[in-house]
Formats: C-alpha cells, sequence, structure tokens
C-alpha cells in the first residue's frame, strides 16, 4: 500500500514538473510564432505606408508650393501620377538628422537639409513639416514610428586632384550597387568674375564627357584650383537614370558669406542674409559687408544650365552686419525648380558663393524625415524607386511598431 | 512502479510531440519575415529606367550590346548591392502560336535564391502608334464622369497588400479610357465637394459612377464627423451617402466585402480604431449597408442592423455574360472566386432594388458580386445603383473593372492593325543574396 503510494506521489511529481517544463517549451515556440506574424504584418503596413505617401499628392495637392498647414501627407508629383515625386513638397519636410540653424534676427530656426560645403537649403521650421505632424497626418500617431529617406540613386562626387593651375578634378559616378559605368555627363564651370566691380558677376563654361568603365572621369580647366572661387555641377545621365553633383571651392581666407535662407514657399520668397549673422549665440557683431549678386538657373533638356532672370532691384545689393543698416535682404525666385547661385565680395576683396537647391532634386540633396530607429525591437524597411525633378532617387522607409519599443 | 512507468511513457510522448511540432514550425529567416517588397522595387525600377523610353528602346534592339551594356550597368547601379536580378524580354506575337516568344535576358546570378518576386512592364516600339479608341461611357447623354476615392487621409480595410492609392491607380489605367472625365478623389475635402454637387474639375457630377477603393471603410469628411451623421456609429453617414447616390443617380461600387463596415478619416479619427488596430477609422458594423439602402430607398432612416450578408464561404463563378467580355475588354480576373460578404437577394428586395447585372452565379440566395439598380415605386427610371462584390479579401480590382464595362459595355473601335512584334514584355525579377 505504501508502495503504491510512494509510487503514485513520484510519479505526479514528475508528471507535474515534466508538463511545467513543456508548458514553458511550447510557450516559447508560440512567443516566437506570434513575433514573426508580428513582424510580418508590420512589413506588409511598411510597403502600404510607403505607398501611401508616395502614391497621393496630399492635401492640399499642391502643398508643397503654399505655407499653410498640411491636412494630407502625400509626396506624389499632382502633375504626374505613379512614383513622380513633388520637389517642392519634399522641400517642405523637416530634416530630422541635421541641426537646425538659428537666426537671432528672427529668432526662428531653419530646417538643414545640404548635400555638402556650399550648398543649402534652409527653409523656415515654421513652414516646414515635422515628422510628429506627419505621424498624425499618416493615422500612425502613436502607433507606429517611421522614417523616411530619400536618397539620391546615383552619387555625383566631384574631387580636386591638383594645386595651382590648372585644375583637376575627378569625378565620380556611382549607383547604389555599381558605378555607372560608361555614363555621359555634362558640367558647367561656374566661374565667379574677381575684377574691379564692386558687385561680383560670373562667367558659366560647360562641357560634356563620358565617364570610363569604373564610372570616372577627369576634368581639367586653366584656372586656378585655390585663388579662384568657382563651382563645377556635374549632371551624368544613363537610361533613366539621372544624378548631379557638385564641388565649390571658396579661399580659404575668405570667411564670410551670404546665407539664403528660405521663408515662404508660397511666394518662393528667399532672405538673404550674412554669414555672421547666423547661428546661436550670433557670431561677431563687427561692421562687415558683402556685395552679392543672386541669380537663377534651371537645368535644360541638355543638360546645360540656363539663367532664369530675377527682375527686381534686391537681385544685387549688399547685406550686413551690423545693428543699423541693410542686414538682409529678400528675393522672389521664379517658378520652377532650379539652382539659386548668390556670388559676393567683401569689402576687403574676398569673394564668396554658394548655391541654394529650389526643389530638393535640384542639386540632389538627400533628405531624412522622421523618428531614430535605433533600439527599436523590429524595423522593417521597405524600397521604392522614384524621381524628383528628374533626378532618380530611392525612397526608403524604416518603421517600427512603438508598442513594442526596446530590445525584445 | 507502474504509474512511474506510464509517465515516463507520457513524457516520451509529449517529448516526441514537441520534437515534431518544432520540426514543422520552423520559422522562415528575418528577411522571409519582414522582406522588402521586390514586386514594387522591381516595378518602380524598370518605370525609371524607361523613364527616358531607353529601356523601350533597349527592348526592340535585341542585338545593340551598347544598348543592352548600358541597361545592365544602369539596372545594376540603380538596385543595392545585395539584390540580383533577372531581366527577360518576350515579344508579343501570335503568329506562330505562341503569344510570348523569348526575346532576350540579362542577369547577374545562377540563381536568384529562395526570396524572389517579379513585375512586368509592356513597352511598345517607337515605330508604330497604336489607335485604340473605345466608345465614352456617357457620352451621349448627361453623365460619363467616373471618380475614383484616392483620399490621401483615409484608411482602407480588408484591401490588406495594396493601399488605396495603388487600387486607385490601377483602376485609373484601366477604367480611364472610357470615360469622358476620371476625378481621382484626392482627399475627403474633395469627396464633401461632390457629395454637394460641387464638381471638381468641371465635370459632370450626375449619372457618374463611384469607385471606393477603401475596401470595407469609407472615407467620410472631417465636416461630416458629427451629428446627424455620426447617429448611430455613423450608420447616418451611409444614409446620406444612399441620398447623394439616389439625387445624383450615381453607380457606387463597393469592391470587396461587407460595404459600409466603417468610416475613415485619419486626422478627425486619429485616436480612434476600428477594433482590429487600424487608426483613423471607426467601425459602423451592418447598419452601415442598412443606412445606406434606406437612403437610396429615399425612406425615412430607421436604425437596423441587420445582416444583408452572411460570412459563409462561397465558391463563385463568372456568369457567361461577363466571362465573354473578359476577351472583348482584355481583363481576365480568375473565373473562379471565393465570396464570404454575398449578399442576400431576398433581402435587397425590400429596397426596391432589382438585379441589373448578376458578376456571379447566384448562390442560393445569395449574390457574390451584382450590380442593383433602384426603381423608386411606380417609375421606370434608375435612380441609383449600387455595385457589391462581397468577395472575401484581398480584392481583385479587375473583377471591379470588369463588372463596370460589362454592365455599361462601351464598344471599342479599333483600328486596322496587322503590324507583328509592336509590343514587348519586359519581366524583372529581383531576389535577395544571402536570403537562403
Amino acid at each position: 500500500m505504501a508502495s503504491a503510494a510512494l509510487d503514485h506521489m513520484i510519479s505526479l511529481i514528475i508528471f507535474m514538473a515534466a508538463i511545467m517544463i513543456f508548458i514553458g517549451l511550447f510557450s516559447n515556440t508560440m512567443q516566437t510564432g506570434l513575433a514573426y506574424e508580428r513582424h510580418n504584418a508590420l512589413s506588409t503596413k511598411t510597403s502600404d505606408l510607403l505607398d501611401t505617401i508616395l502614391l497621393n499628392p496630399g492635401l492640399p495637392d499642391n502643398w508643397g508650393q503654399s505655407d499653410t498647414s498640411v491636412v494630407g501627407l502625400g509626396l506624389q508629383d499632382p502633375d504626374f501620377n505613379q512614383y513622380k515625386l513633388s520637389s517642392s513638397a519634399c522641400m517642405r519636410l523637416a530634416s530630422s538628422t541635421q541641426t537646425p540653424i538659428y537666426y537671432p534676427r528672427t529668432a526662428s530656426y531653419y530646417s538643414n537639409v545640404t548635400g555638402g560645403f556650399g550648398g543649402y537649403m534652409l527653409a523656415s521650421n515654421a513652414k516646414c513639416l515635422n515628422s510628429s505632424t506627419a505621424s498624425k497626418l499618416l493615422g500612425i500617431n502613436g502607433t507606429y514610428g517611421f522614417q523616411l529617406t530619400l536618397s539620391p540613386t546615383i552619387t555625383v562626387s566631384i574631387t580636386k586632384i591638383s594645386s595651382g593651375q590648372p585644375a583637376q578634378f575627378t569625378v565620380s559616378a556611382v549607383g547604389t550597387g555599381y558605378p555607372l559605368a560608361n555614363a555621359p555627363f555634362s558640367y558647367s564651370l561656374v566661374q565667379v568674375k574677381q575684377d574691379a566691380n564692386s558687385i561680383p558677376s560670373y562667367t558659366v563654361t560647360n562641357g560634356v564627357g563620358v565617364v570610363d568603365s569604373i564610372g570616372s572621369a577627369q576634368l581639367s580647366f586653366p584656372i586656378n584650383g585655390e585663388n579662384q572661387v568657382y563651382a563645377l555641377i556635374v549632371y551624368t545621365y544613363l537610361d533613366g537614370l539621372k544624378g548631379i553633383g557638385y564641388y565649390l571651392q571658396n579661399p580659404q581666407s575668405s570667411t564670410k558669406n551670404v546665407v539664403p535662407l528660405i521663408d515662404s514657399f508660397q511666394n518662393r520668397n528667399v532672405t538673404l542674409v550674412h554669414s555672421d549673422s547666423v547661428g546661436q549665440p550670433s557670431a561677431s557683431p563687427s561692421y562687415s559687408l558683402l556685395s552679392y549678386n543672386a541669380s537663377f538657373v534651371i537645368l535644360t533638356e541638355e543638360y546645360t544650365l540656363r539663367q532664369v532672370a530675377l527682375d527686381q532691384p534686391s537681385a544685387f545689393g549688399s547685406v550686413y552686419n551690423s545693428g543699423s543698416g541693410q542686414n538682409f535682404s529678400s528675393i522672389t525666385l521664379p517658378d520652377s525648380d532650379g539652382i539659386l547661385i548668390v556670388t559676393c565680395k567683401g569689402t576687403a576683396g574676398q569673394y564668396g558663393l554658394v548655391l541654394m537647391s529650389w526643389g530638393l532634386g535640384s542639386l540632389a540633396f538627400p533628405l531624412t524625415f522622421g523618428g531614430n530607429p535605433a533600439g527599436q525591437e523590429w524595423v522593417t524597411t521597405d524600397l521604392r524607386q522614384v524621381t524628383i525633378g528628374g533626378i532618380a532617387y530611392q525612397a526608403k522607409l524604416e518603421l517600427w511598431n512603438l508598442a513594442y519599443t526596446g530590445s525584445g | 512502479m507502474i504509474r512511474t512507468i506510464e509517465v515516463l511513457f507520457v513524457i516520451i510522448i509529449i517529448s516526441g510531440a514537441f520534437i515534431a511540432v518544432s520540426f514543422f514550425t520552423v520559422l522562415p529567416p528575418p528577411s522571409q519575415v519582414s522582406p522588402i517588397n521586390l514586386r514594387r522595387l522591381s516595378f518602380t525600377t524598370l518605370q525609371t529606367l524607361d523613364s527616358s523610353y531607353d529601356l523601350s528602346k533597349a527592348a526592340f534592339t535585341d542585338d545593340d550590346p551598347v544598348l543592352w551594356g548600358n541597361l545592365q550597368v544602369a539596372l545594376s547601379a540603380s538596385l543595392p548591392p545585395n539584390v540580383i536580378y533577372n531581366l527577360t524580354v518576350y515579344d508579343v506575337n501570335s503568329a506562330d502560336g505562341q503569344v510570348y516568344n523569348f526575346s532576350k535576358s540579362m542577369s547577374n546570378a545562377q540563381s536568384l535564391g529562395i526570396t524572389n518576386d517579379a513585375s512586368t512592364y509592356a513597352v511598345a516600339s517607337s515605330n508604330v502608334s497604336f489607335n485604340f479608341t473605345p466608345e465614352k461611357i456617357g457620352a451621349q447623354g448627361n453623365g460619363g464622369t467616373l471618380y475614383i476615392l484616392n483620399c490621401s487621409d483615409a484608411n482602407g480595410w480588408w484591401i490588406t497588400g495594396y493601399t488605396a492609392q495603388s487600387l486607385a491607380q490601377d483602376l485609373y489605367n484601366q477604367l480611364s479610357p472610357y470615360f469622358v472625365n476620371t476625378v481621382m478623389v484626392q482627399n475627403t475635402s474633395q469627396l464633401g465637394q461632390i457629395l454637394n454637387g460641387t464638381p471638381l474639375q468641371g465635370e459632370n457630377v450626375q449619372n457618374a459612377v463611384v469607385i471606393n477603393t477603401y475596401g470595407e471603410a469609407v472615407p467620410i469628411p472631417s465636416a461630416y464627423c458629427k451629428a446627424p451623421y455620426s447617429t448611430d456609429s455613423y450608420a447616418c453617414y451611409s444614409y446620406y451617402l444612399g441620398q447623394r447616390v439616389n439625387l445624383y443617380n450615381w453607380t457606387w461600387s463597393s469592391i470587396v466585402g461587407y460595404p459600409f463596415y466603417y468610416v475613415s478619416n485619419t486626422a478627425t479619427f486619429s485616436g480612434a480604431q476600428n477594433s482590429w488596430g487600424i487608426y483613423g477609422m471607426q467601425m459602423t458594423g451592418q447598419g452601415g449597408s442598412r443606412g445606406f439602402l434606406e437612403g437610396l430607398n429615399n425612406q425615412a432612416y430607421a436604425s437596423n442592423t441587420n445582416a444583408i450578408t452572411d460570412s459563409a464561404s462561397r465558391q463563385v463563378t463568372l456568369t457567361q455574360n461577363v466571362a465573354g467580355l473578359c476577351n472583348y475588354y482584355g481583363i481576365y480576373p480568375s473565373t473562379y472566386q471565393t465570396a464570404t460578404r454575398a449578399l442576400s437577394n431576398s433581402t435587397l428586395a425590400g429596397y426596391n432594388l432589382k438585379v441589373g447585372l448578376n458578376i456571379f452565379n447566384p448562390s442560393g440566395d445569395y449574390l457574390a458580386g451584382a450590380i442593383y439598380n433602384h426603381y423608386a415605386a411606380g417609375s421606370s427610371n434608375i435612380s441609383g445603383s449600387l455595385l457589391a462584390l462581397g468577395l472575401t479579401r484581398t480584392p481583385d480590382v479587375r473583377v471591379t473593372g470588369l463588372s463596370l464595362l460589362s454592365y455599361y459595355q462601351p464598344r471599342l473601335y479599333a483600328s486596322e492593325y496587322t503590324a507583328e512584334g509592336t509590343s514587348r514584355v519586359v519581366i524583372l525579377q529581383l531576389g535577395l543574396l544571402g536570403s537562403g
């Protein structure tokens, strides 16, 4: 009798222990399965959301060309269909990776999008769309976090490989997966005239070439690569893939320049300010004068730059950084994508040159918009090929579920 | 002792069960759990490559190594390094009895791994201009407008795997040649305008066809997110829609599932969800369809949450009439479909509705897809119609397109066209490296 009871007890204990172990094991398998379902659903959501953003123009459909608040988020160019994005709508997205620029005169911050030295796209934060608002417009506020990245498919990089005269450059055209071998390219050398005129003008030299099998080519110009102020802009194109890159040379001795700030998308107003008057804390208030010459160019179908007249008195003038006098100037840009070229000259004869992209694709600036996926439990990614202002871009959306934040 | 042995046997059996279950529940690799949508990537890549018609040129010039070399470089440059591809061109030519004839192919890998997908892209020779002239629906009368709901501020339901925008684009491509005006309704505000009878682009609002691409959800303008439209979980909004369909003699098209089951506005309902985790949406329930039918019948609104469908899964087939028109319009959805929201015919009869066209053969009292015409009592004139496709998700918008074309039956005036080999189909298949 005692033996049977002992047998009963031992068997029961073993059985219970085994059941507990197996519950744990099955629970583990089930949790993994549930996680799989959750992650799979997130992937579908990512694809849906990316198409939602890219395949509708938003509300109002011309919101990229207005200063009003956005009611529906969409980046499609309202004049086209499929994956052609509006250059201006992309401009209104506030960059989430680059530090905003502060302008003390108006106590305003400007979203900072740039593709490198001397190239600007500083748009008033008050007029830009931030990621928090975008989440609400997309209906994912509080449920999903996202990061949208628009990167040019073709990276055109220009490197100066000489000193003195002649100025020699290596142009490299590389896609996301492979060099753009044997692709034709065109270039424009924008050279500031460093003469006695107080308001500096510039000349444009155009040319064409072909990169080699590794997507590389060399260019040479009979100018002094260090003393001259110039910008070299290169377009490359092959089978629908178009890319653009630039190299800008300002003398090291020149620390003053003009900074263009986008103040209105609707009226296409750009405020030109002295570089010393931008930043926080404000830079040296010492007297300084810069005479400038602002002009606007667009890219033609032959891949050359064509100047569009800025018929307004403020296209020429001067900006100061002082308590009195004209410390800023405002210009209005034409109603098309292009590049604002501003040349300037200081009282001591220093020259400067800046480029401002009007439209995200005009200088192929990359843009990152949205939250930070670092530290999220599971981030899904989806990708589309798009064009912005004719330039090939890749739109990548990263999405994560906010309900499962943290490592898990 | 015997019990202990029995328990050990039980443990062995459970262990065996666990091992067997573990064997069959092997989870896929991460690349398959959250894959990149290779189909869309492939399609957008082809679109980019053809943005200057270079892809079309190469597709018609098999023997030009320079063009194909450039195409290969551009293709390689535009895809991420971990994506491998196979691009194949087929000549569309029925001369020898085979429609698609292999023309040329190129690839950068021997195999495409286990994760791959493809999309197709049709290109036409620059030497040929196709002259395809369809009759415009409504061109002879008062109508001819197609509204496609493409609202950026609304979410869809039961369109899983698609977005309303992609469906809208497909429908636009498919149906716009057959209508005098095709208008994409880009937001709920524009929807509110047409509900008020205000044209968006100078089009004729009367007698229009409205396609709701949001599945079981219906976009609702913010201005309507209040009483009395919000009554009975917005069933009154559906009632209002029914009244408008009656007033303007619209044909309202529901592409999938239970019509009017949810309302959606991502701004107004940003904190609300449809009970399935989709925010920007509110569940109306079964009263939505009833409300719509009451409005369509121009009767007083009365809350009624009785179902007009059941949930039985039915295998249905296209009617002979509709199947015969597949060839005429060149739209080929599967003849066999599954319906889980087929509408009860006898229920609908109470709202003065008559079946204008059966899309699918009836399954008893239930119609998986039909166009219902409303006739006011004593009248022989149609005052509003409803296309209800009670198919299960996900939707095939070819069925919607074919249904509308089969109903209106616009004629096609094709030019005499005998040239061979003027169309080619490019298939780009993409795979992920290291996915195996």
